[in-house]
């Protein structure tokens, strides 16, 4: 996910040793009742204050200039004369002042700063929870929070609550990083009774997770990348050059209106296998149908646009790149949540920047983002700033061939089809010659051998398909616990301190989970807690011969995969 | 479209004009190009989503780059202007690329809120930096928005008005709301359009 790790810039002072066991104390996360009335600060230096959130007005105003000049590509001239300075976003900074002086922080009355329209934050960062802090005990009780924070500590983003009113406890975690850092010991993870504290330092920006969700190291480490690559996908590598020139540069107002997107990120991570699998998937169609659609965006990628991508939701439907260039997984999953995400392209035909991390972390591209129906959306992308006209002629041909070969219809009709159903799973008669072995009634819901859920992922594609959930895991909550237990043995399976596991099978009182791993694919399934081992392990064996027969329908072979061939092998485990 | 290389790193080009015509297509039938600047909040997308939809939808879409929208407008005259609208997205990070979409416009309205100050003081930003770089002619609208929230009212008209006439712009209130002055404020833009001298 570090496509270009920058080297680490000079990290402040160490906190003394006890100031980051006074710190580690508080991350413990304990109940309200032993904390100390004012844990959320107990490091906060108070002449930070003044330079960090003097008034709305002058925050945006700087983090604006310095952003600009960042912005590649852009004529000097235009800023050269700086002009007034840009105030920043009117009422909702003004508002996070005004919240500040009541959380406690000093700020200097500012006649320019002006009342605040009631209501108009609400819309704009439209976060959940917004008045916790880390002083209310429904913030410390919450089971995942996500955080990220500049090197000197500034909040940047927090799942829950106002991350400006968080400034104290960013310092905290500030503190730790640099403190492990200077002892030359990079931090990954610390343990604190049940909860699992997750670091990633990305230059001047730290990401933290605070768990008690068990989920493994690993999972929440890739959850992080992700988040980072989500920032990156809305303001480019190039915003580090922002902390170079001003090492506390406040680069939250540059995140304004983006609640949304990390919000719908960090619900992906419990529902969407694509956040650790590191492969998407595809609607499925019939191959007529796809092939309509991936024509005519191969035409047009041949006129000069970098990447196009026809998908319904989070479903790819078609996606061509130009020339040699190609997307990489992750980098789609951060595109679709984007737009699915920003309320506003539904609304008419856009035109922004975005840029693609694991593509270049460095550069925007222009992404021209047009709903055709509440659920089908093309995005095109170039690195042309005014490529706009050309796009929506473009555009303007991709919906008339859609159009005129069905594919709009034939997208809703696989959407509300399943396709891929445990229970369709064919049975292999000719190993079964006498009647199948006795199952139990509870056996008999599901697939094959007790068969409830699987995702095949293939190796050479970067896809992967995932089955209906059957029966006894219908509800969400089963659904994310199941992803869960997937997650961890994809971490297992991957973990290279172990070795290339090939296969491993598992038995808890949830579920058996089986998983195998080849050159080709791998295979994650789930069966009923008593399911039989050898029984489980046939109907494997089917669930990859069945999805090589369905093959042309689930998965979506571009130009760039034609090298796929059918020589996965199907030995005996 | 001359995009041979996929080499993204060649994104430095600078920022080309997309915008390229601006010309009406004959006497009768006219063409402007319009871009809203203002900063985000002040309720752009749902003056432009009034005009040309007519429709006010109060949950919250922060633009996302810019939007684009077309709209006819037929006047009196029996001439008919067709918009071409760019919502641009006042969120900070984009205020770079505001020439991208102004650039080549034949008009702007900057919009702020009369409810924020502040918001003034964002559009007086883009009214500058439109004189600065935006073309000579460019007809210039200053918009507040949110009239209908008159009892939260912390900008007067009469400072807004002088501010306008200092900078040779007209000025109007508009509520996208109740749809107050939404029509007269795209009326007034089509009539001060240059009219093409017929071919004599
Ligand atoms: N009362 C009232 N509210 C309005 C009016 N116009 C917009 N709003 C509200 O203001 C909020 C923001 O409006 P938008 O049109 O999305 O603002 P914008 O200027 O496009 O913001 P960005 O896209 O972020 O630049 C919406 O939630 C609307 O409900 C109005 O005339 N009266
Ligand atoms: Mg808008």
């Amino acid at each position: 996910m570090d496509p270009d790790p920058s080297p680490d810039p000079a990290p402040p002072p160490p906190p003394a040793a006890d100031e980051a066991t006074t710190a580690l104390d508080a991350l413990s996360l304990r109940a309200a009742a032993d904390l100390p009335p004012d844990f959320a600060a107990p490091e906060i230096d108070e002449d930070d204050d003044d330079e960090g959130y003097a008034t709305a007005a002058s925050r945006g105003g700087s983090s604006t200039a310095a952003w600009k000049e960042e912005m590649e590509g852009l004529e000097e001239d235009a800023y050269g004369d700086a002009g007034p300075p840009s105030p920043s976003s009117s009422g909702y900074a003004g508002e996070r002042g005004s919240s500040l002086a009541s959380s406690g922080i000093e700020e200097e009355p500012d006649a320019a700063t002006p009342p605040h329209a009631p209501g108009a934050e609400d819309w704009a960062r439209g976060k959940k929870h917004a008045d916790e802090d880390d002083a209310s005990a429904s913030w410390r009780k919450r089971k995942k929070h996500f955080f990220i924070l500049s090197n000197s500590g500034k909040p940047i983003y927090s799942r829950y609550g106002d991350e400006h009113k968080l400034a104290g406890f960013s310092a905290t975690l500030q503190a730790i990083v640099s403190f492990v850092e200077n002892s030359a010991d990079h931090i990954k993870f610390v343990r604190a009774g049940k909860h699992q504290i997750v670091f990633l330092v990305k230059g001047p920006i730290y990401l933290v997770c605070i768990s008690c969700t068990e989920e493994s190291f690993e999972g929440l480490r890739g959850q992080l990348e992700l988040m980072y690559g989500q920032m990156l996908l809305i303001l480019t590598k190039s915003v580090n050059r922002c902390f170079e020139k001003n090492p506390k540069f406040d680069m939250a107002p540059l995140l304004g209106g983006t609640d949304a997107v990390f919000l719908s990120l960090i619900r992906a991570f419990s529902w969407n296998p694509a956040t650790f699998l590191h492969a998407y998937t595809c609607l499925p169609l019939a191959q007529p149908t796809r092939q309509a659609a991936s024509a005519v965006l191969q035409d047009i990628a041949d006129s000069g646009v970098l990447f196009a991508l026809l998908m319904c939701e989070h479903k790819v439907i078609s996606l061509v790149g130009a020339q040699k260039a190609t997307l990489h997984p992750d980098d789609i999953l951060l595109l679709a949540n984007f737009i699915l995400s920003s309320e506003s392209f539904r609304t008419s035909e856009s035109f922004s920047p975005i840029c693609l991390p694991r593509y270049n972390s460095m550069a925007f591209l222009y992404a021209y983002v047009h709903f055709f129906d509440e659920n089908t959306y093309v995005t095109l992308l170039t690195p042309r700033s005014d490529a706009f006209y050309d796009l929506k002629d473009s555009r303007a041909r991709i919906q008339d061939v859609l159009l005129k070969s069905n594919v709009l219809l034939e997208v809703q009709r696989s959407l509300h089809e399943n396709v891929l159903r445990v229970e369709d799973v064919p049975v292999d008669l000719s190993s079964q010659p006498t009647s199948p072995p006795a199952q139990s009634s509870e056996m008999a819901i599901g697939g094959p051998a007790g068969l409830w859920h699987f995702i095949y992922k293939s190796v050479n594609l970067d896809q992967y398909v995932s089955s209906e959930f059957a029966l006894p895991i219908k509800s969400p909550k089963e659904q994310k616990r199941l992803y869960k237990a997937y997650q961890k043995f994809y971490a297992s399976m991957h973990d290279k301190a172990t070795g290339p596991h090939r296969t491993q099978f598992r038995r808890d009182e949830d579920y058996v989970l089986f998983c195998w791993i080849t050159q080709d694919f791998e295979l994650y399934a789930a069966f009923h807690p008593l399911a039989d081992k050898t029984q489980a392990i046939k109907t494997c064996n089917r669930v990859c011969q069945w999805i090589r027969d369905v093959e042309n329908k689930v998965f979506v072979y571009g130009e760039s995969t034609l090298a796929w061939q059918y020589h996965h092998c199907w030995g005996d485990m | 479209m001359g995009c041979s290389s996929s080499l993204p790193a060649s994104n430095a080009g600078g920022i080309g004009n997309i915008n390229n015509d601006n010309s009406a297509t004959d006497s009768k039938n006219l063409k402007l190009k319009l871009v809203l600047l203002g900063d985000s909040g002040v309720g752009k997308s749902c003056i432009v989503l009034r005009f040309v939809r007519g429709q006010f939808d109060p949950t919250s879409k922060v633009t996302v780059g810019a939007s684009f929208l077309s709209q006819v407008l037929a006047l009196e005259d029996s001439t008919t202007v067709k918009f071409e609208i760019w919502d641009t997205a006042g969120q900070e990070r984009y205020a770079a690329l505001a020439p991208l979409y102004y650039r080549g416009a034949g008009a702007a309205i900057v919009v702020y809120d009369i409810t924020s100050e502040e918001s003034l003081n964002k559009a007086q930003y883009w009214v500058k930096e439109l004189q600065k770089h935006g073309s000579q002619d460019m007809i210039m609208a200053l918009v507040g928005n949110k009239a209908d929230l008159h009892e939260k009212r912390t900008v007067s008209s009469q400072d807004a008005q002088e501010y306008a006439d200092r900078n040779n712009m007209f000025f109007v209130e508009t509520s996208a709301k109740t749809a107050d002055n939404i029509n007269q404020l795209f009326e007034e833009i089509a009539k001060r359009l240059p009219r093409p001298t017929p071919p004599s």
